[in-house]
């Protein structure tokens, strides 16, 4: 079980609602060196047509960014599955990066490591996490991982 | 009630027993460790001496006391003799054997050190345990250091050298290869590496064999009769695997040999981590991949075998990264294996990106400050390895054009396609 952030390609337009809401939740700032955690980007097709993605950590159920820490910093959250952290201990290794399939874990200014956290907090509270909540075609949904087909 | 013993407890070890658990193995488990100080990870011990780290830090998973309680196990301090395999028995310092239904052995490596003359001075160290960091703090704490020898351009030599010039050490590192990071790097990624080195005031020393550390490991004496002073040596030559508790019935190359479910040859007596030989992917021949994920990996998987859940893991492939003064090295794949290489660069950014390919498959990639694409090639990589034969899926293109990766490039991934003006050369 647990939650994820599921993308409907078909519906995003590539605005960047979504990638400035979670600059926003996270205080990231990314003039001063930080990396966005949500990249919102178009892919030219196999046909010429453009297709539109906004993606970030797929928060993997076997997530191997997790092994791959050598201090230890990642970590399931247990009530919603979600790929969380504490990078107190972060050696700004990058072995996180190199583990992740989607290069999705970013480094702060200090080069410790920063990813998304899912809004951990905001989805226990009820809430959406702010990607979702702020993306106005719909294509961002927080859902269950039984509910999602495309993973 | 089922009984396991479990001998050495690093990372692979701590992984075992906790799979055990999370797999619902409700028999005995007996730890056993040469050491109070564990599951620690050796790689943190640089941290440690540079004060990066508190030493507690250098336990990524906590002390043992508080995971025997959380995954119920028994500590026993003291250090396995031999591992009796068919009896299914370990044997213990003071002569006593204790009988298990299964064992593991998780005893993972030690640092190798020659026996040169001189090797045993006081001013000669190496590096792997938190005792060997406390010997390196101390002489750095305590007396007047001004020029260091480091033998073995190695991850770990590297780590020595950037702790030892942040502190305004004079440091020499010395090879017997020709240039650094051989086992890793393509040397046109080496020239670089050295030339950044060399512009910080390292000196490099290569291609040149240690013969003896003379005047008390203050002067390094080589084979071709040069020598070189200095305040202290660090040996960072190379590792060898645990294997000496396996009896003879148990298959030993240079590591323990040991199949998907990181079982031994012997039945019941299972091995992972660094003393053992999994599969290389990109050859097919076990190989030790002593790197921490795949001990992590390796022990998850004997845990859950050894709970009665089958579970296989596939192997790896060698990669390395290493995140040193300012800079990121990362090579996957085979360095020795023959290709046409092609280098990407991006003088803007400093990045650079190197990557071998032979029959179409690309066999080793270089990243030098660009680990953003890293994760998605190597993913990649492991894949073609593995006969998977996967398409790129759409996501890990946006990554890979996220991070600068060329097109075209990408193109040649995703198709395999033979065009040759891919490449900027
Ligand atoms: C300085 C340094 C830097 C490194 N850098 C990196 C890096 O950047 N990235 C990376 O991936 N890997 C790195 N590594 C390698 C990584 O640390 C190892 O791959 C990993 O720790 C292996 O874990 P393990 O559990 O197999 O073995 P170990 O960590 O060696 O654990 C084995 C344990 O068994 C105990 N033991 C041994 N024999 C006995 C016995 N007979 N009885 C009882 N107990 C015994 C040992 O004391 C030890 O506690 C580095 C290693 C070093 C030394
Ligand atoms: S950081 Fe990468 S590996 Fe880790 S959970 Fe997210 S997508 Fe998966
Ligand atoms: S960069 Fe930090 S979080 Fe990532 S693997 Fe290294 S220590 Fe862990
Ligand atoms: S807010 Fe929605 S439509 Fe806009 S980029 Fe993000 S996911 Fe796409």
């Amino acid at each position: 079980m647990g939650k994820v952030i599921e993308l409907n390609a078909d519906k995003c337009s590539a605005c960047g609602a979504c990638a400035v809401a979670c600059m926003d939740q996270n205080d990231l700032d990314v003039t001063e060196g930080a990396s966005a955690f949500r990249i919102v980007r178009d892919l030219e097709g196999a046909d010429g047509g453009y297709e539109y993605y906004s993606i970030a950590c797929f928060h993997c159920e076997d997530a191997p960014c997790i092994s791959a820490c050598p201090c230890n910093c990642l970590k399931k959250d247990e009530e919603i599955g979600f790929t969380v952290y504490d990078n107190e201990n972060c050696i700004g290794c990058h072995s996180c990066a190199m583990a992740c399939p989607y290069g999705a874990p970013c480094y702060g200014k200090d080069g410790k490591m920063i990813k998304c956290g899912g809004c951990a907090v905001r989805v226990k509270n009820g809430l959406e996490p702010a990607c979702v909540a702020n993306c106005p075609t719909g294509a961002l949904r927080c859902v269950d991982r039984t509910e999602c087909e495309e993973l | 009630m089922q009984k396991t013993a479990v001998a050495g407890f690093g990372c692979a070890g701590y992984h075992a027993v906790r799979s055990m658990r999370e797999h619902g193995y409700q028999g005995e488990i007996d730890v056993y460790t040469d050491t109070q100080w564990a599951p620690a990870n050796p790689m943190l011990t640089t941290y440690y001496i540079c004060g990066k780290l508190r030493r507690e830090a250098t336990l990524p998973f906590g002390a043992i006391e508080e995971l025997s309680q959380k995954y119920n196990f028994h500590i026993i301090t003291t250090s396995v003799q031999k591992v009796l395999s068919e009896e299914k028995a370990v044997l213990l310092q003071d002569g006593k054997t204790q009988y298990y239904d299964q064992i593991l052995i998780s005893t993972g490596a030690r640092a190798f050190v020659p026996p040169i003359p001189g090797h045993e001075s006081e001013r000669v160290f190496s590096m792997r345990t938190i005792e060997d960091a406390d010997r390196v703090r101390k002489i750095l704490e305590g007396r007047e250091i001004k020029r260091a020898v480091v033998a073995g351009a190695s991850m770990v030599g590297i780590k020595l050298v950037e702790l030892l010039h942040a502190r305004g050490i004079h440091c020499t590192l010395v090879d017997m290869a020709p240039y650094i990071f051989p086992l890793a790097a393509v040397p046109c990624v080496a020239a670089e590496i050295e030339r950044r080195l060399t512009g910080m005031g390292v000196e490099l020393a290569f291609s040149k064999a240690l013969k003896a550390i003379e005047e008390d490991g203050q002067r390094v004496v080589f084979a071709d009769g040069e020598s070189i002073s200095c305040d202290m040596v660090l040996m960072c030559i190379g590792t060898r695997a645990n294997t000496e508790i396996a009896d003879e019935n148990i298959k030993v190359n240079r590591g323990i040999v040991v199949d998907k479910r990181m079982r031994t040859n012997m039945q019941d007596i299972y091995c992972a981590g660094d003393c053992s030989e999994g599969c290389n992917l990109q050859t097919g021949d076990n190989q030790i991949i002593g790197i921490w994920d795949n001990a992590a990996r390796q022990g998850e998987t004997a845990g859950a075998n050894m709970a009665g859940v089958v579970k296989e893991y596939e192997g790896n492939m060698l990669h390395n990264i290493t995140h040193f003064m300012g800079m990121d090295f990362i090579g996957f794949g085979d360095v020795k294996s023959e290709g046409e290489e092609f280098l990407y660069e991006n003088k803007e950014k400093g990045e650079a990106f190197v990557i071998r390919v032979k029959d179409n498959k690309p066999v080793c990639m270089n990243f030098l400050d660009s680990y953003g694409a890293s994760g998605v090639l190597k993913a990649y990589m492991i894949n073609k390895f593995g006969g998977a034969g996967r398409q790129m899926d759409s996501v890990s293109k946006v990554r890979l054009l996220n991070e600068g990766i060329p097109e075209k490039l990408i193109n040649f991934l995703e198709s395999n396609s033979q065009e040759e003006d891919v490449w900027e050369k």
